[in-house]
Order: C-alpha cells, then sequence, then structure tokens
C-alpha cells in the first residue's frame, strides 16, 4: 500500500509552538491550489515511479488544511484523480483547526469524500490554548467534533499536547475526561517539543517560560496513557491511541517503512528507498512550478545498514518489531542475538509483547523509546559489523541537494558564489527531466 | 675523519617556552644546515605533530652542523636536543653525557624556572662547560628584566655577568656570537679513534624501512659498516649496515670516530632493543668499562587502557604495539578486568607521557579507548614476608595478607615568587608533602623542597600548583624510593557488584572522605537507566559511602514527525554516538568519563 501526503502551507495564525511550515498569507491559497495541481500533473513524466502504486490512505496535512473551501479541495482531488489510481478503500484525512469549520463546512467535506477529521483541540482548558495561540475555545473544540459526527464522520481524531508550562495533573486530567466524553475513535497525545525558531523558543531563552520537570511530563504521558486505555483505547504508538479498528493506516504507513508520496512545500516522502522533501518556501513551490519543475529539494537514497536502523526505531515507536521480516530483509536473527537486551528489558517492565514473532513495547516503554531505541541501535550496528563487515557501514550518506538555491538561497551571496553548472550534486534518476 | 679539535658537542638547556626550539632553528639556518626555504614548519627539530601542538619536545634528536668560523676553519657542531619534561629526566641525562657543553637558556621576561635549574644540575654532574644566554631580548618587557635575570644567573652558575650571551632566536640577535662562544668555550672532545669501541646510546627511532635507527656518541674507537657490534646491558649482538650523521636528513658516512655523534643501522627490529644509556662497543673487541649512568628506563604511573568496544581488542592490541616502535619507553602488558574485560596495564614515565600515548591512540591509530584512573606502583609485604609488586589497584592483596604497603616518594623542587609561598605549602601539605628545604633565589624568588608521594602528584598536582600560583611556579622532580604509608584500597560498587577498574589505593586519613566524593561525582556522571542504580565505596567489606541514581521514567520525543524521518533518524544517530562512549558493566552503562571520576574530584 501507498500514502499520498499533501502539506497545506496556510495558517490564519501560526502557533506560538508549531515548527511546521505554514505562512500566515490566505491571500495566496488559490495561487497555491493551481500549482498543487500542475505538481501533480508533472508527475507522470518526471517522476512516474511515484504514480506507478495505487494510493490508499490520503492525508491532508498542515498548516491548516481545512482553511481550503471544498471546491478547491475537489479541485484538488479531480487533479490527483487523473494522475493517481485510488484503491477502494480509501482513508482520507483532513486536518482541520477547530476555529475554522462550521458544520456546513464539514458537511462538504464528507460530500467530497474526506472520511477522516483530525482536530488540532491541543487542549480544553482556555488559558492553555491562549498560551499556545490557538485561535479557538475549548467550547469551539467540543462543538467542532460534535459537527463532525453529525456531519457523517465515524473517524474522528483529535490531538492533544501536554508538558505545556502551568499545565498541571489536575487541568491534563480533565481535558482528558472530557475528551472521552466526545468519544473521538482517535486520539494523538503529543507532548510540548522547545523547538528553536519559535516564539516559544525564544521565550524560553529569554527566561520567561520554562520546560516542566520530567517528574511532570512523564507523570502526565502516564495519566494519558492509563486513562485512555481503560476506556478500550490501543496505544499503538508513542503518542498515538485508537479505538479497535480505527488506527490511522497512514501513519502506521510511516512506522511500517512503507511509502508515500509527498505534495507541497516541505512535504517529505518515500519512493522506491530514496527519501525525499520538497522546497520549504512558498514563493520557491511556486515559482519552481511556474517553471514546469518539480519542487524537490533533495533526497537521500537508505543504504542497507539505514534501513535496518530506521526498521528498528520505527517499529520500537510503534507496534512493534517483527523478527521475521528482519530476518529476511537483513539476515539478523536478532530475537536470538538480542536476547540479553529484550530480557533487561522485560525486566523493567517494559515489553506488552514478546514472542518469537514480534516485540512491543507498552506505555512504559514508549516513555523510553529513544533511550531503547539508541541502545537498540548500537547492538544492531555491533552484529551488521561482525555479520558483514566494517566496510558495508557507510557512515551518514552524503544528502544530494537538488534544488541548491531553495535549499541555500536564503545564505546572502550565495547565488553569487555558485556556478550553476554544478551539476555533480544531482541525481540522473529523480527526477526525471525536472532539472534541466 | 675531522679532527677532534674541530668537534663541538653540545645541548640545550631550557624550561618549556623559554624558546630552545626556535634557537635551535636560528642554529640550523645560521650555519647552513637548512636553507630559509625548508623552515616550512616553523620548529624543525619538534616533527611530531603532537609535540608541536604541545609547544614541547618529547624525543631526542641530534643534528651536524658544519660551520665555517671567522677563523676560516670549519668546525662541527652537534646539537643533542633534550625532551624538555620532567617526566624524561633520565633521558635528559643520557644527552647530556653525550656532550661536553650546554646552552643554559633562559626567558628574558620569565627568568630561571625549576626545570631550568635540575636540567642545570644534571649537566653541572656532568662535568659539562655552560654557556648562559638570556633569549627572546626583543620582548617589549624584556629590558628591565635582563638585569634581574643575569643576577639570577651570575647567583645559580657563578659566571661573570658579561659571560652571559644576549640572544633574540626570533629575530637573529646575538646568535652569531653565540657560535663563536660555542667554539671557544666548548671543549672539544677527547677519545682515542684506535681504543675499542665505546659508544652511548642516547637515543633511538623507528624507521619502517630500515629498522631501529640508534643514535650515539662515540667515546672511543671508532664505528664501521660491517662491524659486529653488541649491547652492553642487553648483550645482543648485530651486524652494522649502515653508518652516518643526521643533518636535516641521514647521510651515511660509513664510519663515525671517537668524538662524532651520529647514528647507526644494524636490522634491529624494535626499539626496545636499544636501551637509552646503553653502550655499543664490539662483539670480538670490547672495551674494558662501559660508559657509567646507564638505567633501565622505569614506568612510574600506570593505567589501564581498553578498547571501547570489546570487539575492537585486536586492533588495540595492533596499535599498542605499532605505536610501541617508536616509544621504547612505554610498556604494557595484556590484562582482564571483570568491569572493562580485555585490555591492557600500561606503564609511562610520567602523567604527560600517559596524555601523550594516549592522545596518540585516539588521534594518529583511531582507537576509541577507555582509560582507568592512573596509578603508582607499590609495594607490598605480605604477612608471609614476600614483597611483591602491584601496579594495578584492583590486584592488591587481602587486607589480611597484607603485612605493609610502601609507595613510592618523590622530591620535589618549586620555584615560585614568594608571593605564592603560603598557597603552595597548602597545597603539598594537603598531598600529605613534607617540606625539606627553602632557599632564596632572589628577594622575590624562592626554591622550595618538598618530599611528596608520587601518588598525590599524578592526580592534577601540576594543574593545581599552576593555579594556585597564578601560573608562575615551576615544578620538577626525582624519584626517592619507596617509603611505608597507612593506604587501604577503597572499591566501588555498582548495584552491589565491585567494578574492580574504579578501585584505588588511598590514605587511610582520606578514605571517607575520598569515597563520598567520589560516590557523589559517579552519581552526577552516570546517567539514568532503565534501573535504579546503586553506587557504594567500601573499605574490604565495610561500605563507607553510598548514592542511587534514581530509574529513567521518560526518553521520548512524543511529537508528530509527519513523514519527516530523516529528521528522526539524525536525533537517533546523535544518541546512539552517545550511547557508543558507554561501557556496559553487568546492567549499567557508565560513561567512559566516570573512570576518570577521581580526576575530576575537587580536593
Amino acid at each position: 500500500m501507498r500514502g499520498l501526503y499533501i502539506h497545506i502551507p496556510f495558517c490564519q495564525h501560526k502557533c506560538s509552538y508549531c515548527d511546521f511550515y505554514a505562512v500566515e498569507r490566505l491571500e495566496m491559497v488559490e495561487l497555491f491550489v493551481e500549482a498543487l495541481c500542475r505538481e501533480v500533473a508533472l508527475l507522470p513524466e518526471n517522476f512516474p515511479e511515484a504514480v506507478q502504486e495505487p494510493i490508499g490512505t490520503l492525508y491532508f496535512g498542515g498548516g491548516t488544511p481545512s482553511l481550503l473551501a471544498p471546491h478547491q479541495l475537489e479541485r484538488i482531488l479531480a487533479a490527483l484523480q487523473r494522475v493517481f489510481r485510488f484503491e477502494s478503500k480509501l482513508e482520507w484525512t483532513l486536518e482541520c483547526n477547530p476555529g475554522t469549520v462550521d458544520r456546513q463546512r464539514l458537511q462538504a467535506y464528507r460530500a467530497v469524500g474526506v472520511n477522516r477529521i483530525s482536530f488540532g483541540v491541543q487542549s480544553l482548558a482556555d488559558d492553555e490554548l491562549r498560551f499556545l495561540e490557538r485561535l479557538h475555545s475549548a467550547e469551539d473544540a467540543c462543538q467542532a467534533v460534535e459537527w463532525a459526527f453529525q456531519a457523517g464522520f465515524d473517524n474522528v481524531n483529535v490531538d492533544l499536547m501536554f508538558a505545556l508550562p502551568g499545565q498541571t495533573l489536575l487541568s491534563w486530567q480533565r481535558t482528558l475526561e472530557r475528551v472521552r466524553a466526545l468519544a473521538p475513535q482517535h486520539i494523538s497525545a503529543y507532548s510540548l517539543i522547545w523547538e528553536p525558531g519559535t516564539p516559544l523558543y525564544r521565550r524560553w531563552q529569554q527566561g520567561q517560560i520554562a520546560p516542566v520537570s520530567e517528574e511532570l511530563e512523564s507523570a502526565q504521558y502516564e495519566l494519558a496513557a492509563s486513562l485512555l486505555e481503560q476506556d478500550g483505547y490501543v496505544h499503538y504508538e508513542v503518542s498515538n491511541f485508537a479505538q479497535p479498528g480505527y488506527v490511522c493506516r497512514h501513519n502506521l504507513l510511516y512506522w511500517h517503512g512503507e511509502q508515500y508520496v509527498a505534495l507541497g512545500p516541505a512535504a517529505h516522502g518515500y519512493v522506491n528507498g530514496r527519501r525525499y522533501w520538497n522546497v520549504r518556501n512558498l514563493r520557491r513551490y511556486l515559482e519552481l512550478l511556474r517553471q514546469g519543475k518539480l519542487p524537490i529539494a533533495g533526497s537521500e537514497q537508505l543504504s542497507a545498514y539505514q534501513r535496518l536502523e530506521e526498521v528498528l526505531f520505527l517499529g520500537l515507536r510503534s507496534d512493534g518489531l517483527r523478527f521475521e521480516s528482519i530476518r529476511r530483509e537483513f539476515g539478523l536473527e536478532l530475537e536470538r542475538e538480542a536476547q540479553e537486551l529484550f530480557q533487561r528489558w522485560d525486566e523493567a517492565g517494559l515489553l506488552r509483547l514478546w514472542t518469537p514473532e514480534r516485540l512491543w513495547l507498552n506505555s512504559r516503554g514508549y516513555a523510553l523509546c529513544d533511550e531503547l531505541a539508541a541502545e537498540l541501535v548500537v547492538f544492531a550496528e555491533r552484529l551488521w559489523k561482525r555479520r558483514y563487515g566494517t566496510d558495508s557501514m557507510p557512515g551518514v550518506l552524503p544528502l544530494r541537494v537538488l534544488d541548491e538555491e531553495a535549499v541555500l538561497g536564503a545564505l546572502p551571496g550565495y547565488a553569487q558564489a555558485v556556478d550553476s553548472s554544478s551539476s555533480c550534486t544531482r541525481m540522473p534518476s529523480l527526477p526525471r527531466g525536472g532539472h534541466k | 675523519m675531522p679532527q677532534l679539535k674541530h668537534i663541538r658537542n653540545f645541548c640545550i638547556i631550557a624550561h618549556i617556552d623559554h624558546g630552545k626550539s626556535t634557537l635551535a632553528d636560528r642554529l640550523l639556518e645560521l650555519t647552513g644546515t637548512v636553507t630559509t626555504r625548508e623552515m616550512v614548519t616553523d620548529q624543525i627539530l619538534d616533527d611530531n605533530p603532537l609535540e608541536q601542538e604541545r609547544g614541547i619536545t618529547i624525543k631526542l634528536h641530534a643534528v651536524q652542523m658544519p660551520y665555517t668560523a671567522p677563523d676560516g676553519q670549519t668546525y662541527i657542531l652537534n646539537l643533542i636536543d633534550t625532551p624538555g619534561h620532567v617526566d624524561f629526566s633520565y633521558e635528559v641525562s643520557r644527552s647530556l653525557a653525550a656532550c661536553e657543553g650546554a646552552l643554559l637558556v633562559v626567558d628574558a621576561t620569565q627568568g630561571v624556572e625549576a626545570q631550568t635549574i635540575s636540567n642545570l644540575y644534571l649537566a653541572v654532574d656532568a662535568g659539562l662547560e655552560i654557556i648562559p644566554v638570556i633569549n627572546k631580548i626583543d620582548l617589549p618587557n624584556a629590558a628591565d628584566m635582563i638585569p634581574v635575570v643575569q643576577q639570577q644567573l651570575v647567583d645559580l652558575i657563578g659566571c661573570r655577568p658579561e659571560e652571559i650571551l644576549l640572544v633574540s632566536a626570533k629575530h637573529g640577535t646575538g646568535v652569531e656570537q653565540l657560535l663563536q662562544a660555542i667554539i671557544e668555550r666548548i671543549p672539544p672532545p677527547t677519545g682515542d679513534p684506535d681504543a675499542p669501541l665505546r659508544a652511548l646510546i642516547f637515543d633511538s627511532m623507528f624507521d619502517p624501512y630500515r629498522g631501529v635507527v640508534v643514535y650515539v656518541r662515540v667515546f672511543d674507537g671508532t664505528l664501521r659498516e660491517g662491524d659486529r657490534v653488541m649491547f652492553w646491558a642487553t648483550q645482543q649482538v648485530y651486524e652494522v649496515d649502515e653508518v652516518g650523521v643526521k643533518q636535516l636528513k641521514r647521510q651515511r658516512t660509513g664510519e663515525l670516530s671517537a668524538g662524532l655523534v651520529g647514528y647507526f643501522v644494524a636490522n634491529i627490529r624494535r626499539v626496545q632493543d636499544t636501551k637509552v644509556g646503553d653502550t655499543v662497543t664490539l662483539a670480538e673487541r670490547p672495551c674494558a668499562e662501559p660508559v657509567p649512568g646507564f638505567r633501565e628506563a622505569k614506568p612510574m604511573v600506570f593505567c589501564g587502557i581498553y578498547p571501547s568496544d570489546a570487539e575492537d581488542f585486536e586492533e588495540l592490541r595492533d596499535a599498542l604495539a605499532k605505536l610501541a616502535l617508536n616509544d621504547a619507553a612505554i610498556v604494557y602488558e595484556p590484562e582482564t578486568s571483570a568491569a572493562l574485560g580485555f585490555g591492557f596495564r600500561c606503564g609511562f614515565l610520567g602523567l604527560l607521557h600517559m596524555e601523550i600515548v594516549q592522545e596518540r591512540l585516539e588521534r594518529e591509530f583511531g582507537q576509541q579507548i577507555v582509560v582507568t584512573v592512573p596509578n603508582v606502583r607499590y609495594q607490598v609485604r605480605t604477612t608471609t614476608g614476600s614483597i611483591i609488586s602491584v601496579d594495578n589497584p584492583a590486584q592488591m592483596p587481602n587486607p589480611s595478607q597484607i603485612a605493609e604497603i610502601a609507595e613510592p616518594y618523590i622530591r620535589a623542587q618549586i620555584i615560585t615568587p614568594t608571593d605564592y609561598i603560603g598557597a603552595i605549602m597548602q597545597l603539598c601539605i594537603e598531598r600529605r608533602g613534607t617540606q625539606t628545604g627553602m632557599a632564596y633565589l632572589s628577594p622575590t624568588r624562592v626554591d622550595l623542597q618538598f618530599e611528596l608521594p608520587l601518588a598525590e602528584v599524578i592526580f592534577d598536582f601540576y594543574d593545581k600548583l599552576k593555579s594556585v600560583s597564578q601560573g608562575y611556579a615551576s615544578f620538577d622532580y626525582e624519584h626517592l624510593g619507596y617509603r611505608p604509608g597507612d593506604l587501604v584500597k577503597l572499591d566501588i560498587l555498582i548495584n552491589g557488584e565491585p567494578v574492580d577498574a574504579l578501585s584505588m589505593i588511598v590514605h587511610r586519613s582520606r578514605a571517607y572522605e575520598w569515597g563520598r566524593k567520589l560516590c557523589a561525582k559517579l552519581r552526577e556522571l552516570i546517567p539514568r537507566q532503565l534501573f535504579e542504580v546503586v553506587i557504594q565505596a567500601a573499605i574490604g567489606s565495610r561500605v563507607i559511602a553510598r548514592e542511587t541514581i534514581k530509574p529513567l521514567r521518560k526518553n521520548v520525543l512524543a511529537k508528530c514527525y509527519g513523514g519527516d524521518v530523516t529528521r528522526k533518524r539524525k536525533l537517533l544517530e546523535r544518541q546512539k554516538e552517545g550511547k557508543k562512549r558507554m561501557k556496559q558493566i553487568g546492567r549499567v552503562e557508565i560513561p567512559q568519563e566516570a573512570f576518570l571520576a577521581v580526576l575530576r574530584i575537587e580536593k
């Protein structure tokens, strides 16, 4: 199965913590939709690998995809249908800001074919929403979820955030309880990450606010896991909970190392063993498409060893390591070789499942996932070297930058300094004919 | 063969940074031994990058400089370079023995330092003619200081002020006069070219194509290619393939006669087979007596060196073997640690030597290593009356079997401006030192003498000394032999298991304080783990300190990544590198720095 991710890079107002690519230039939405349709149309000729397989999941993320009017969504869908084949059981998610939708709009989305709504609720405490610079109130968010159900959506996700400065365990519990009462099929609980370059980060650097303690953060994480599991949600990824049958297939595709095509600025894709990403600049994106070029900024081809690392850490953070497929793909008997390591994890009470076929972390294990992933890849590297020799282990593969200007254009004086004939960094196969 | 009266053999005695290497460069340049164009690297004599970086010389070298004096005669000047650090004082004494004269070089702005004095004493003991030189007279504040330094030198060696040469090695000022002084004041060598060969080994190096190149000073007789030579101390016999002198490169001459300094090659495979200070003579016609003063170079400081990854043991062994090709002073033998697996116990001349070896292993040989806390070699008298040497604290016998432990002592000489006497005395007393002497070199400078356990000096003593004296005090030492002490073995237990690599020998009066501080430091250095970690310090079976590290509860970025797996993988790579610097001991991962935790404790 393949996925398709489309990045909608607009927000009415950028939230204080967010480092996803988005601009507050709503007058450009229409131009963007046109460009996006052109990007789709360029694929068959310039990147035929991208359109070879049918699409099983379609995900509109952002930014704020719900700034798109239903008719714009329809146009995009029409463009996609000219190029892609879709599986009959398509999962089509649209991320919505609760402040941007009403009952009619949700009904219209449903009519176009969207079948999964993901609401950026974040919190149901108004002071926390203000802190995050969200444009909606707790009441608005609850209302929006209700409307979605009334519009006929039976697969609704609610995004929540914890580890917010000033957010107590009690207020987090209240948010969780109100969300449980709404009974969405899916809940994502993310901890606040202090990303450099965000207004929030600057305020931290200036000493105005500070991250919460590790104790509080882990207590909040454990609280969410235990409350939601009680309600029948399955904790199937570090941040994701779903009622049985409602896991987000698109997200799982990332964790399972499956392929997905990227569209829109700053979107990331993974096709035929190659990870690639689009330019992270709307102006540049529009410009390239006006010239009839795909807006791909760079890519990297994964080595076999890098693939293994990905399989391991992505497996740990989602629904587990599958030993048989690791043996098939990499020739490693991980379940036997890493027995001692897994034993230690088991004794520490971090495993939900440990069979000859599969090892799956529980909520406590997820909370330590990065630690465990580092332990496992150190072990795997040694195993790999012993099996295949040191030479089979390239360090970090160089990133191939296709569109130097898009990536480096921000550096003053760069344009003059670079010889435009530096074609050696371009790859022959991808995108074909995209750069002449 | 040159006549003896046209030969001068000399060396340069100077404190670190007083300009020895720069002066040597000027001599090479002025005698035409190298052209200015060849002076690509500023200091030719320090040809190991590590030496250049640290501005110190650790290997001995010899250079022959032909020099045509104003009197029209051509002289052969042999400059024998000496290492500039306390760890190498025996090597210094051997190169001094190869000379008839020494230039005593003192920085005009710094004055006489401890090392200058101790090396000067060695030179005087060796009967060398001393030429006092004040260097760096070009520095802005030199003018005021020159009379002071002149007076120091007059007091020190009893020369007349006008015998002191003023030089700026940097600009070449006074170097011509210095060359004159070398010819006029340093006596030519004596010796009988027809007597049985008697030559002193003062250095050796490994050449990958020729094997060991041995540097010698011939006292009597003549060394020729084809000779069968015998090394006095090792009784080994070799056939000489090549004989020559070293200018900038080696120049084959076929023979070396009495009075000369040069090299020979004789198919010797390991520098360890050529012992500095040993005598070379002819196998068939040996000399009556060797050159006096030979001593086996004894390692004084020991530590364990282990591969970070147990699987790299063989690689580490190869690297050590290669390193030892060029470092006759390092000794190492395999050892096993319950905590660290297979590794090596290595012996060094001193702390600097140890640091240099560690850095070379990491930088030249690309090894990831774990190094344990350095220690001295103890002599243990057991209850059955036997004496055993212990150079690894983990191997200290059970307390019930020990009658007495003795530890090596040194005599430290510290020269300092008088302002810092109090602070330095305080430091030495804290380190169990006893003051044995104090002499004023001038109204503002004093020479302090202490006897100290070597073990107290190998932990950051030098750094502390520099810090309490704001960098002004200088330090040198000589070994005094073993003295009994009330010493105990302090063990560190992690989750109840003793970690042998963290054991140390301490004085009983300090054991509690050390145990407490060491546990606290380890608690800082060991990251939280999946399990609770208990750190204990114990003497025998008695626990004297304890710390706990609470288990880790959360280490995950519960972030929405979208499809940007690349970014996530890069984060993981960083965490992985951090993990690789950990050593797994039982179920606990210990970072490499933890094994040196004791060095980071504030005393």
